[in-house]
């Protein structure tokens, strides 16, 4: 039994509560809290905010239910797959619905030489298991066809993201139920970058979150501030 | 000061007939094995096995005669091809341990002495020469002599001769038969009442020259070390290609990958012995009855050799094929640069990620294709859809800074209607291309569609006019 008489400041004689003293001792573990699960910074404040993990799960399945195909959700990456890259690790882009611009990674800072595209639709899902399971990625993005949507795939992927810490994403085709699955998290993408937690370790989020378009600087600001100079 | 060489002699006892049983069908096992040749027209056996040899038949004995003895006798027609390939391979595990390799009719004899202070004592560099060579599967005997000349003679005895002294003492009891000598010379050996090497040994070398000619006696000075032994060392091939001939003729892939691996031993050996590094795999299948052969090429993104890796690319390769028919040989061709290097592993974490990610990429091509797997590249063109472009993993690139751009680009700018679209930012203008005959004009816009979407949209003015959409931001 460990005597309370710590060379703290618990000589006076002051009432003090259990609850502060126990609090106190950074050596016991009380239960209450859950150690938070490792994640990666999602790069937008207001979201890692409302995240129970503070950010992107590291090593687990993130599902993402966009609107439309490109409907915001690369933009909603590019912060977390900008710092991969930093890092010096790779990002794969798993059989990506369209071409995702190159002028606009590197303005998000991403270093094109760490980005692996996947254009064959049929082996994307493998090669995303692939990359997942040698433990080399910094993170994967995968956008599964319509008919390659099952709960055996899902899974498949999601166990491959164990083995390594790189967080997984998995962007469903729009209007394509998404399977039952046991990620860790599932959000809805809607347009404008508006965004909804539909499921998470603490359930669903209150309502939709804003982000704040703070990378884009429309045309007619940046003429605005040029008339402004002259 | 010099050390003194000692030789180590590698003979197959079996060679004959383990070459020739590979084309054996494996439930014969229980079967007295042979093999047999054309000997002065007449077909002889050249070897039997133990459970032959119990019942009777001896080399030498003609097939039928033999077949008359045993009627389960298995024989088979003497592969001298079979026989030369597996000496070859033998020869570049033996090149591993010494630089001094020579081929012996059964086996090979390399020089050790100098390779001493590298592998240990005698004991440690026979052990490990011995583990080397049981990926051949083979029956190998060694043996050690301080000549050349002796030590495949004491690798068949199974013999070691550390000394001179030893070697004399050796030889001294040994009948004349063991001796490399022709039939000739044995006979008239017989005749003069010589039965051990000592008694010809004691002759006065004038005698034995002049009642045997001068070959008896320099053959004995070279067993004794009196003479240098003349030896034509063998060097490894240039390049490596290897012709298999399949026990069975097969078509699964588990089983020609198994084939494959057994010639990737080879491959391993030559590249170490070659200083190479591997590049690419050519692999040819050949089916039987004169099929169409099946070539495929396996490359490695950075030249190397790691078994496990290789052999996974191969199977990724070999499973789209479709194989109709079973295959009867196959062929494996490298390409290689020299400078191997062996693979260092990461302190830390016990993984190489310099050696990995290449790794992880050659396999995901062998089963995607190089087409599959790319990065993109930004292009140095006003146009924004020649402004990118697919490119090799891993290229390096700097986008020059443009004015924003949408996360999504469409492969190719399509028509819309301007009517359905809110126009919010722009517009910027792009007039370019008059350089190169695509002369064209538009005004990029930043528009938001009925569901509230923002799109890259523009309007173009030459060479066609009309609104066109170009990428989605998001």
């Amino acid at each position: 039994m460990p005597s309370i008489s710590t060379p703290t400041a618990y000589a006076t004689s002051r009432p003090i509560s259990l609850d502060r003293l126990l609090a106190d001792r950074d050596d016991l573990w009380r239960g209450r809290r859950r150690r938070p699960a490792p994640a990666r910074s999602t790069g937008h404040a207001a979201l890692d905010a409302q995240l129970p993990t503070g950010g992107w799960p590291r090593g687990k399945l993130t599902e993402l239910v966009p609107d439309r195909a490109g409907g915001g959700e690369l933009d909603l990456l590019l912060p977390c797959l900008a710092e991969c890259t930093r890092e010096g690790r790779s990002v794969v882009f798993a059989a990506p619905p369209l071409v995702p611009c190159p002028q606009r990674l590197h303005r998000a800072g991403v270093d094109l030489a760490r980005v692996l595209v996947v254009r064959a639709p049929d082996h994307a899902l493998w090669a995303a298991e692939q990359c997942l399971k040698s433990g080399l990625c910094g993170a994967v993005v995968a956008w599964p066809a319509r008919n390659q949507v099952n709960e055996r795939a899902v899974r498949r992927l999601q166990l491959a993201a164990e083995n390594g810490e790189a967080p997984l994403f998995v962007c469903y085709p729009p209007g394509c139920p998404a399977p039952p699955s046991l990620a860790a998290l599932r959000l809805a993408v809607h347009a404008g970058g508006e965004l909804e937690v539909l499921r998470s370790a603490q359930g669903p989020g209150a309502g939709p979150i804003r982000l704040a378009p703070d990378n884009v600087v429309p045309l007619a600001a940046r003429r605005q501030a040029l008339e402004a100079r002259a | 000061m010099r050390k003194p060489s000692l030789w180590t002699g590698v003979v197959c006892p079996r060679l004959a007939l383990e070459a020739a049983g590979r084309m054996r069908a494996p439930d014969d096992a229980k079967r007295p094995r042979a093999a047999h040749d054309a000997i002065g027209g007449q077909l002889r056996l050249v070897a039997v096995d133990d459970a032959a040899a119990r019942m009777g038949v001896r080399t030498g004995q003609a097939l039928t005669d033999a077949l008359a003895i045993a009627p389960t006798l298995d024989s088979q027609p003497r592969d001298r091809r079979a026989e030369t390939a597996w000496l070859e391979d033998l020869a570049l595990v033996a090149y591993g341990f010494s630089h001094q390799v020579a081929l012996t009719g059964d086996g090979v004899v390399l020089e050790v002495g100098g390779s001493r202070r590298l592998h240990g004592p005698l004991d440690t560099l026979l052990a490990s020469l011995d583990e080397a060579l049981a990926p051949l599967g083979m029956t190998t005997r060694l043996g050690v002599a301080p000549v050349a000349a002796a030590a495949g003679l004491m690798a068949r005895a199974g013999v070691r001769a550390e000394s001179r002294d030893d070697l004399e003492r050796t030889l001294a009891d040994w009948p004349i038969e063991r001796l490399e000598l022709s039939p000739a010379e044995r006979r008239k050996l017989a005749g003069l009442g010589l039965k051990r090497v000592r008694d010809l040994v004691r002759l006065p070398r004038f005698e034995l020259d002049r009642r045997l000619g001068q070959g008896v006696g320099r053959y004995l000075d070279q067993l004794r070390g009196r003479l240098d032994t003349p030896l034509v060392y063998w060097q490894p091939p240039e390049t490596f290609a290897r012709l298999v001939e399949l026990p069975v003729p097969v078509r699964r892939t588990e089983a020609l990958v198994f084939a494959l691996n057994r010639v990737l031993d080879g491959l391993e050996h030559w590249l170490r012995v070659r200083d190479e590094r591997l590049t690419a795999l050519h692999v040819t299948l050949y089916p039987e009855d004169q099929g169409p052969k099946i070539a495929f090429s396996a490359g490695l993104g950075q030249p190397g050799f790691q078994r496990d890796r290789l052999l996974e690319i191969l199977r990724l390769k070999l499973e789209p094929i479709r194989i109709t028919a079973d295959i009867e040989r196959l062929k494996v061709e490298a390409d290689s640069v020299s400078g191997q290097r062996p693979p260092q592993a990461d302190l830390w974490s016990g993984t190489n990620i310099n050696d990995a990610w290449p790794a992880l990429l050659d396999r995901l091509s062998a089963r995607i294709g190089e087409d599959g797997l790319c990065g993109v590249a930004p292009k140095s063109d006003h146009r924004p859809e020649k402004a990118w472009t697919w490119s090799k993993p891993g290229t390096t690139a700097v986008a020059e800074d443009t004015p924003e751009r949408p996360a999504w680009l469409l492969p190719e700018p399509r028509p819309c209607r301007v009517d359905a679209l809110r126009l919010i930012d722009g517009p910027e203008r792009i007039e370019t291309g008059w350089w190169d005959g695509q002369d064209c004009r538009r005004d990029y816009w930043v528009a938001h569609d009925e569901r509230g979407h923002r799109l890259w949209v523009f309007r173009e003015y030459k060479p066609r006019d009309g609104w066109f959409v170009h990428g989605v931001f998001g």
